[in-house]
């Protein structure tokens, strides 16, 4: 159904007259979904022997007779009406429509030319095309965009209000909300390059890097703990923290991707490099009883495969870990060769335990904090001054025992034999050199191993082995351990039978795939290689993924709508020049991410309004053309936190360990089937409450409660969904979260304006971004009275409510005022437009 | 007929609201799955245009999960042969190369463990089953037993995905997700996909249940499962914060509809409509899902069918007379998900404790769906992941328990479709190799989305450049379990 509908679409949007045929666009698509399956390249799949997808091939076996549709047999059998002739074959669930079959004979007609696929040819920068309303382009994106709506008869939108903008810009660059001076500021700045000083401001604002995180933490299937049985906790917020970092520096995506893939292998590697290299150890870690580590260790490099190659690549290669591809040229020998590069970790598979909450598996790099360093030399002077203070005793237990054993033989039992032999030589006959061994060799075992037994004796040996403990125990649970990657463990590689681990058949060694272009000259056969090849101006790939991923940000949806693909079974891109020429851009502006960001904001066809008209209602009524901005519901992290950010609660600290917020009972504590560790949710007190959701801490077995349609961050994703349930409405109404962020916000209007009309005007601008228009501002204020009604007939109830939430009430602050003007508040940031990016 | 009306009318009031000139385009794109960010529709009611592809027997369907693996030799599938030779070892002609677990593919003694408890027959069709089944024997010429189920898993977490999902690593949609999204829903004050969960009353072997046994999947998230818990609310965030009443919050809700109807008018998105009528959905369900297990109006006799359990939130009799109060309101799937069958050490005295606390309460939830006419069209399936080995685990001159065997086990179905009284399959003497008709768990799949109305080869979806399905490129429906 999905299919079809974009196959009507794109119908919908060729101009009436008979264009002339392109195969990719209008050909490839019905070969692929309807005959490769059997007629492609899978050779174990392939009926008939015949392939429909080569040219060459598709000619020898007659299938295809250029310029003679009468003589070719797939033009026969897709017309023939008898159900063993037909193809597809009615079994098959296939069916090609009458304009399929016509637009097949027209192509066959015209010569059967076949074109390589799209997305597999370099990208080179089209010429940037005329357009009639020349006025309208501000800069080549919107030459491109205007292009194709002109075509199709469509007018671009009008430009949003200023108010509309600023939100919008907020919410896209940073997720936060601008605060009421500077939503005024904005919307009265008359000044020519006003906006353009707002993109500039957003793009170096240090929440620029937080927003632009979320999205390549789905890819990079990132969270704080390992899934499975035990779950445990993991330190990658390390690498969370510099993904963050990296892009506020807007560290070029060429060499933000170099360090992901290979910071490890790069010459004299900063920690920096190889914490970025932890990209690649995000993955689930499974250490129940009786999985066997080897296999696990496959699971782990498949996973690692799959994402590299959909994040990367824009490629499904999970299909060739057990057959050639069903669809795309990639054989199952080149997912080999290419796993081939990340199968040289020294890892087992299994993560290791470090402490009853924390398991990671080695590589890692120990990142001391200044708390750990102080921590840890603290107990060391601590455990030095107890020995001292220990070493008296122990000197004198030590001369009681050495005189027993040197006078008495029956004291030597337990001591090793050479010491024993050293012992049986008359001292007298004993060298220099003997005498000093023995002595040192004495001392050594009784510190080795007699010490321990007077431990329970003297308390000054006590307190030393506590401790030691207790510095082992803080290492084990406290001092950060930082997963990354290392190719310190080569192995054989080997083509794996149907995807299955025991069965390595061929041997394999490094290699991209043959259907991409060659590794550049002197690029090492490793993971550096590999990035270097993926970012070499010849790739067809790698830039095109990338700007689509960015423009889905702030359109919606990409360009190639299917973002995780762009192999032959992707849809063809309506706006493929557009693609090319941002592809292009990207790479030579020296693949600069803010660069690129503010050439799309900065744009015309973003600046349009969401505002839906019959015209592309009628027309284009899913906005493929962009003939206006896309309005969608901001994901939930950016709910929160503009909830948290309108109250005042906010806490805009950023980096660090992962904090706990409010969390429904019994969400964690359900997984304790296991007393292997504790599950008690570890509740946040104070300012940590109200830190950005991107510090929130990701269970990968139960994500956070409130954090509705996120990824599962278990395997990588890199498109979201924004749906709209029931349960998001009950979230966002009764969720501790935005009960006391209303409250805060009714008590910010409270005590900044005079009069109920002037605080209901602030919350409703400080949540939605403007003023309230008059019918809005009736219904605002109906609203509190009825509020307000109910709360002075009870105010109980106005108690029970507003002691919603840790933060302190104000408590000066009339009780049924305030719950009524919480209430309203709440209503307004449940409203489709507080939690809409229109 | 039984299959379901798709509710259009709201639909069609909500794109008349927006001022028409919507194509067939616009409407199935609101419709549609698989548009991402931005899209939603309501999708609480309906299903695709296409479905169902043919006469429905069952309109909804209710999964009794029994995890960790019920025995099928102590249970259902009676061995005389074993009684006899009690302790020998299974003959290698029979045992071949079935692949075990790891805690026993070493072994080199495989000692014939024979049923613990005799067998009985039961009803008019004179079924064998344990005497530890009265219940369920009293229903048997209700029910078809299958003997002959299998499946590649070996252990609980690949083998559960596997069936609720169609593989064994998590990340497909799973079954209840394919049929809401297939075929809607019924109702609209609850969702159309529940899940519930609970354990043996010993919390002998607990295994965790992951939230991907109802997963979406890559279909839109509505889709998901929605799990009932078992402590604080049912559904998380359900209940007001405190100071808020319903009619206080009745009032809110009036009132932002009337500013959320401003900027439809403002703006012209139709997803306005949807989220005003989600909000509407959410107020229902604050009050449709407590009174799902307020049982006040329920007769005595009934809840005391169910057991001493039945009025203990979190218990499996909890959870059937809570499934059967879902099912009546129109709920299309609901996911039992109970654990504890996973005995490989306590066997003797764990079996009959877990019967007690499942066969009762499933067996009133036949009977009840019976009494109400709902039996006919209502799909009842009680099984486990795999089932477990012939011989005994542990010390072999005394074996404890058993462990996980995926080459042969017995489920159990009524209702829906289903031929009563019946049993298919059948095992060799040992209960280890299928004899006849084997079932493989995607027939079983293949099987219920048939019963459900759909052809499990045509319900696809496309993601990352491939048609899925639920039974992947297998399957086939089982015609000798249906009436």
């Amino acid at each position: 159904m999905v299919f079809s509908l974009s196959h009507v679409m794109i119908l919908l949007l060729v101009p009436a007259a008979e264009p002339a045929i392109d195969f990719n666009r209008d050909i490839r698509p019905i070969l692929s979904e309807n005959c490769f399956y059997c007629h492609g390249q899978d050779g174990n799949k392939r009926k008939a022997d015949l392939r429909l997808d080569v040219r060459e091939e598709a000619i020898k076996a007659l299938a295809l007779v250029p310029k003679d549709p009468g003589k070719s047999s797939m033009i026969q059998r897709i017309h023939s009406s008898e159900a063993g002739e037909v193809m597809p074959p009615p079994k098959s669930n296939r069916k090609l429509t009458p304009a399929q079959k016509n637009l097949l004979k027209r192509w066959v007609a015209e010569g059967g030319e076949y074109a390589k696929h799209w997305a597999f040819v370099t990208p080179v920068r089209p010429a940037v095309p005329v357009v009639n309303n020349k006025a309208w382009i501000r800069n080549p994106i919107d030459a491109f965009v205007l292009a194709r709506l002109e075509s199709a008869g469509l007018e671009p939108s009008v430009e949003a209000d200023r108010a509309t903008l600023i939100k919008r810009l907020s919410i896209d660059l940073i997720g936060l909300p601008p605060t009421l001076s500077e939503l005024k500021a904005f919307v009265s700045d008359q000044s020519p390059d006003a906006y353009s000083k707002l993109v500039d401001r957003l793009l170096a604002s240090p929440h620029f890097g937080e927003r632009m995180a979320l999205g390549w933490l789905d890819a990079a299937r990132y969270a704080d703990s390992n899934g499975f049985q035990q779950d445990g906790d993991t330190w990658q917020w390390i690498w969370r923290d510099w993904v963050v970092r990296a892009l506020n520096a807007d560290l070029p995506f060429d060499q933000f991707s170099t360090w992901q893939l290979a910071g490890d292998l790069l010459p004299n590697a900063t920690t920096d490099q190889k914490i970025a290299s932890g990209f690649n150890r995000n993955h689930m870690l499974n250490g129940e009883g009786g999985a066997i580590a080897e296999e696990q260790r496959f699971v782990n490099l498949f996973d690692r495969m799959d994402t590299t190659a959909t994040n990367w690549l824009g490629l499904t290669m999970a299909c060739a870990q057990c057959h050639d591809h069903k669809y795309d040229p990639i054989t199952q020998k080149d997912y080999y060769r290419l796993m081939d590069a990340f199968n040289r970790v020294p890892e087992s598979g299994a993560p290791q335990f470090f402490s009853s909450r924390i398991r990671v598996a080695p590589p890692v790099i120990e990142l001391p904090t200044e708390e750990n360093t102080r921590t840890i030399a603290d107990l060391e002077g601590q455990i030095k001054a107890a020995e001292e203070a220990s070493r008296r005793v122990v000197d004198a237990a030590y001369g009681m025992w050495s005189d027993a054993v040197l006078k008495e033989e029956a004291k030597r039992n337990d001591l090793p034999d050479p010491l024993k032999a050293l012992l049986k030589k008359p001292m007298e006959q004993r060298t220099v050199d003997e005498t000093t061994k023995l002595k040192a060799d004495l001392r050594k075992h009784f510190d080795d191993k007699v010490k321990t037994g007077l431990v329970g004796k003297a308390p000054e040996l006590a307190k030393v082995d506590s401790l030691r403990k207790q510095l082992a125990d803080y290492r084990a649970d406290k001092l950060p351990r930082v997963m990354v990657m290392s190719d310190a463990k080569p192995r054989e590689t080997k083509v794996l039978d149907r995807g299955e681990y025991l069965n390595g058949t061929e041997k394999v060694s490094f290699a991209t795939p043959e259907f991409l272009p060659k590794m550049p000259a002197g690029a090492p056969a490793n993971r550096l290689g590999l990035a270097q090849w993926l970012f070499a101006p010849e790739h067809p790939l790698t830039a095109r993924v990338q700007v689509n991923r960015i423009w889905q940000q702030f359109f919606g949806f990409g360009i190639v709508k299917t973002a995780e693909d762009f192999g032959v079974q992707s849809e063809y891109p309506v706006h493929g020049p557009l693609l090319d020429w941002l592809a292009v851009e990207y790479r030579e502006n020296g693949w600069s991410t803010k660069k690129l960001l503010r050439l799309i904001v900065t744009s015309n066809t973003y600046r349009q309004s969401s505002r839906y008209t019959p015209s592309h209602l009628a027309k284009d009524p899913e906005n493929r053309l962009y003939g206006r901005a896309t309005r969608y519901r901001m994901p939930a992290s950016v709910l929160r936190d503009w909830a948290l950010a309108t109250s005042g609660l906010i806490n805009l600290k950023i980096g660090g360990a992962p904090v706990y917020p409010y969390q429904p009972d019994a969400v964690w504590e359900a997984l304790a089937i296991t007393k292997e560790r504790d599950f008690t949710y570890p509740a946040s007190k104070g300012d940590d409450l109200y830190r950005r959701s991107l510090y929130t801490f990701w269970r990968r077995t139960v994500g956070p409660a409130n954090m509705f349609d996120a990824s599962n961050r278990q395997t990588c994703r890199v498109r979201q969904s924004a749906t709209s349930t029931p349960l998001h409405a009950l979230t966002l109404l009764n969720d501790p979260t935005w009960v006391e962020a209303a409250r805060g916000m009714a008590q910010r209007a409270m005590k900044s304006q005079p009069n109920t009309d002037a605080q209901l005007r602030q919350s409703f601008a400080s949540i939605l971004c403007r003023e309230p228009g008059a019918r809005e501002m009736e219904i605002v204020k109906k609203s509190f009275d009825k509020q307000l009604a109910v709360y002075k007939a009870d105010s109980s109830a106005a108690k029970a409510f507003l002691k919603v939430g840790e933060s302190p009430r104000d408590e000066s602050l009339p009780l049924d005022a305030h719950a009524a003007l919480t209430s309203v508040c709440l209503g307004l940031l449940n409203l489709d437009e507080a939690m809409t990016r229109e | 007929m039984s299959q379901s009306i798709p509710k259009v009318v709201s639909r069609r009031e909500m794109l008349g609201s927006v001022g028409g000139g919507l194509g067939m385009v616009a409407l199935a794109s609101m419709m549609g799955a698989g548009k991402s960010v931005g899209a939603t529709g309501s999708g609480a009611v309906l299903g695709l245009p296409e479905l169902p592809h043919h006469l429905a027997k069952a309109k909804r369907v209710v999964i009794l999960w029994q995890g960790g693996g019920p025995s099928h030799i102590d249970l259902f599938d009676d061995k005389p042969v074993m009684r006899q030779m009690a302790g020998k070892d299974i003959p290698e002609s029979i045992r071949g190369k079935t692949r075990l677990s790891t805690m026993s593919s070493s072994n080199s003694k495989w000692p014939i463990l024979p049923s613990i408890k005799p067998f009985q027959k039961y009803g008019k069709s004179g079924l064998s089953l344990s005497t530890m089944l009265p219940n369920v024997g009293s229903m048997v010429d209700d029910i078809c037993v299958v003997r002959s189920m299998n499946t590649e898993a070996v252990n609980h977490a690949p083998g559960v995905t596997f069936f609720m999902t169609g593989a064994q690593a998590p990340g497909r949609p799973s079954m209840g997700s394919w049929l809401s999204y297939g075929l809607g829903c019924e109702t609209d004050n609850l969702p159309t996909f529940v899940v519930m969960t609970s354990s043996d009353s010993g919390k002998t072997c607990g295994q965790l249940f992951f939230d991907y046994y109802w997963g979406n999947g890559f279909l839109p998230s509505r889709f998901q499962g929605v799990r009932f818990r078992n402590t604080g609310d049912l559904v998380p965030y359900l209940a007001n914060p405190p100071g808020v009443g319903a009619s206080a919050r009745r009032a809110l809700l009036d009132d932002m509809r009337d500013l959320n109807a401003v900027r439809l008018a403002e703006s012209g998105d139709p997803e306005i409509e949807t989220r005003i009528s989600q909000y509407e959905m959410a107020f229902r369900m604050q009050s449709s899902v407590p009174d799902l297990v307020d049982f006040a109006n329920e007769p005595k006799r009934t809840v005391e069918r169910y057991g001493v359990d039945a009025l203990k939130k979190g218990t499996f009799a909890n959870n059937c007379l809570v499934a059967r109060r879902l099912l009546e309101r129109g709920v299309r799937f609901v996911q039992l998900m109970h654990s504890g069958w996973d005995q490989h050490g306590n066997l003797h005295t764990q079996l009959e404790n877990q019967c007690k606390d499942t066969e009762g309460p499933s067996a009133a939830l036949v009977r009840d769906l019976k009494e109400r006419g709902m039996l006919d069209d209502t799909l009842v399936i009680w099984g486990g992941e795999f089932g477990r080995t012939p011989f005994g685990q542990g010390d072999p001159a005394n074996p404890k328990g058993r462990d996980h065997f995926g080459r042969a086990y017995s489920w159990w179905m009524a209702g829906g479709g289903i031929k009563p009284g019946s049993t298919f399959g059948a095992t060799d003497d040992f209960g280890w190799n299928i004899t006849e008709n084997p079932v493989h768990v995607h027939d079983m799949q293949a099987t219920i989305m048939h019963l459900c109305g759909i052809d499990h080869t045509r319900l696809t979806f496309r993601y990352q450049g491939r048609q899925y399905r639920l039974t992947d490129v297998h399957g086939n429906v089982v015609k000798g379990i249906m009436a």
